[in-house]
């Protein structure tokens, strides 16, 4: 079953400003009260990376690494699972999924996928 | 506040030191800047102490009070800072601040890092515990990868092209090959790295678009340097250089939340601050250590410093106006590229780098003629966490 997107951005109530990751107060103004907003819409690709010197814990070649924008103006970085030969640009269209990232300590921790739209 | 000098520097080779201990490396950086300040026998006043990972990396926690008994100064309050890779610069900072105050008169800064003791992969991640836990770290993200994203921005935005970045390469490993303190000592060609076939064999991606020869080393390393009111200092021994200014600003953890993640506000503002307190403009500066963790993050500060124009610092690089003998002289020790990047003491050891240009003691073909001011930029986080220091000749 396909899972739900686990991201939680925050919309400050004072002032509107989108914030992903959490923060206590506003970046803007800072206001220490927040709406909950679930990153919905088409998803486009900001920047990216395929990285070749891996950390500690991930045992493959490389890993492609990209930072995207939803629709509604929340921004995330996430795995990209896309080869080599795949031709990634700035601004393309993604398909954003939830599924294992990384395993620590044993277990899936679970976080962004990204795909391109072919 | 007090004007405050540096009256003694001392920094190690830089490199792979499987001989030393971290203590060690400490120990004989500090040694080497009590003896250069004429302080060999003497005590200080309060010791900071510069270093990122050593309670990760070698399972040592609380190194200040190790340092301070090791080499027999006690019992002089002693305080371990850690930022980052800017760890350096904040205790450099710290140093500053207690000898302005009038708080205390002699004060050791020294920082380190001994970073070759574990695995490339393990060094890897250690780096990358400085990014954002559940948006960024989780995901496998590098500094490489970080420097990786922040390049193709800046390409597309600014058209900073791979030829402006294997100028910066070239520069500072020639440069590197010049300093006797250097990991990398190493003279490289454009042919070699860039136009030939085998490049892609010499120069393999590491974190698309940059290329092996954009990056640091790992190092292990120690710099360190003696702090003392000008108004205090009889007969010098050395020309006095003063710190004339410094300035420090933070920005956003993660990138994604930067309006233009191309923008790094926090090296404006920390640069503009140093040269505000110093009463200087970029034109007055005549050599500077900046933080070239990657050949982008040179040509990137070179322009948010005010060097050159946004888009105008890579063109720059390659023009030579960087390079020994151009404008303004950037890196001359070979830079993190090439003297190394043991996290802890690269903002010391720019401090330290700088001291050597003004007090005009470094060889012919490293030394800028005349040299009065100069600035380092010290770069925590990926831009989140930023020090600068303006330094000064003092004219006698």
């Amino acid at each position: 079953m396909k899972k739900e997107i686990g991201i939680v951005a925050f919309k400050c109530k004072k002032c509107g400003k989108l914030h992903y990751p959490f923060h206590d107060r506003c970046l803007k103004c800072k206001g220490r009260e927040f709406d909950p907003v679930k990153p919905q819409g088409n998803v486009k690709l900001l920047t990216f990376t395929r990285i070749y010197n891996l950390p500690w814990g991930f045992d493959q070649r490389y890993l492609t690494i990209g930072v995207v924008e939803f629709e509604n103006g929340v921004r995330a970085m996430g795995q990209i699972k896309a080869d080599e030969k795949d031709d990634l640009k700035i601004g393309m269209a993604m398909i954003p999924s939830w599924g294992p990232v990384r395993v620590q300590y044993g277990e899936n921790v679970y976080g962004l996928e990204l795909e391109p739209v072919k | 506040m007090r004007d405050v000098a540096v009256i003694g520097v001392g920094m190690i080779p830089f490199g792979r030191r499987d001989e030393d201990s971290l203590m060690e490396m400490l120990a004989y950086a500090s040694l080497k800047a009590l003896d250069d300040a004429g302080l060999g026998d003497k005590s200080v006043d309060a010791v900071y102490v510069g270093n990122m990972g050593s309670g990760m990396l070698q399972h040592q926690s609380a190194i200040a009070s190790s340092l301070v008994d090791r080499l027999s100064l006690l019992p002089a309050p002693a305080d371990t800072v850690e930022n980052g890779p800017a760890s350096g610069g904040s205790a450099v900072k710290n140093g500053l601040l207690a000898v302005a105050s009038g708080y205390y008169d002699t004060v050791l800064v020294v920082g380190g890092e001994k970073m070759r003791e574990v695995t490339g992969w393990r060094a890897t991640d250690f780096v990358a515990t400085m990014t954002h836990p559940l948006a960024e770290y989780v995901y496998g993200i590098t500094l490489p990868g970080m420097a990786g994203m922040f390049t193709r921005l800046y390409m597309e935005k600014y058209g900073v092209t791979r030829e402006h970045l294997v100028a910066v390469s070239i520069k500072n490993q020639e440069m590197g090959g010049r300093n006797p303190y250097a990991h990398v000592e190493m003279a490289i060609t454009k042919e070699g790295i860039f136009d030939d076939p085998a490049a892609v064999v010499n120069n393999p991606v590491i974190a698309d678009p940059l290329h092996l020869y954009d990056a640091c080393p790992v190092s292990d390393g120690a710099a360190a340097l003696i702090l003392f009111p000008l108004e205090k200092i009889k007969n010098p021994v050395k020309p006095p250089v003063v710190i004339a200014g410094f300035g420090q600003a933070t920005d956003t953890h993660t990138l994604q939340e930067r309006e233009d993640p191309t923008d790094l506000k926090a090296v404006t503002l920390a640069a503009q601050q140093a040269l505000e307190m110093a009463k200087l403009k970029p034109s007055d500066i005549h050599v500077a250590e900046l933080h070239d963790a990657f050949t982008i993050l040179e040509i990137a500060e070179s322009e948010h410093i005010g060097f050159f124009k946004k888009g105008e610092g890579g063109k720059a690089a390659l023009a030579g106006k960087t390079a020994f003998g151009g404008t303004i002289p950037i890196n001359l020790s070979g830079g993190l590229k090439a003297r190394g990047h043991p996290v802890g003491a690269t903002g010391v050891a720019q401090v330290v780098d700088i001291v050597f240009q003004l007090r005009h003691e470094l060889p012919k073909d490293r030394q800028v003629k005349n040299a009065q001011n100069g600035l380092t930029v010290n770069f925590g986080g990926f831009g989140n966490n930023v020090l600068s220091f303006v330094l000064r000749r003092v004219q006698q």
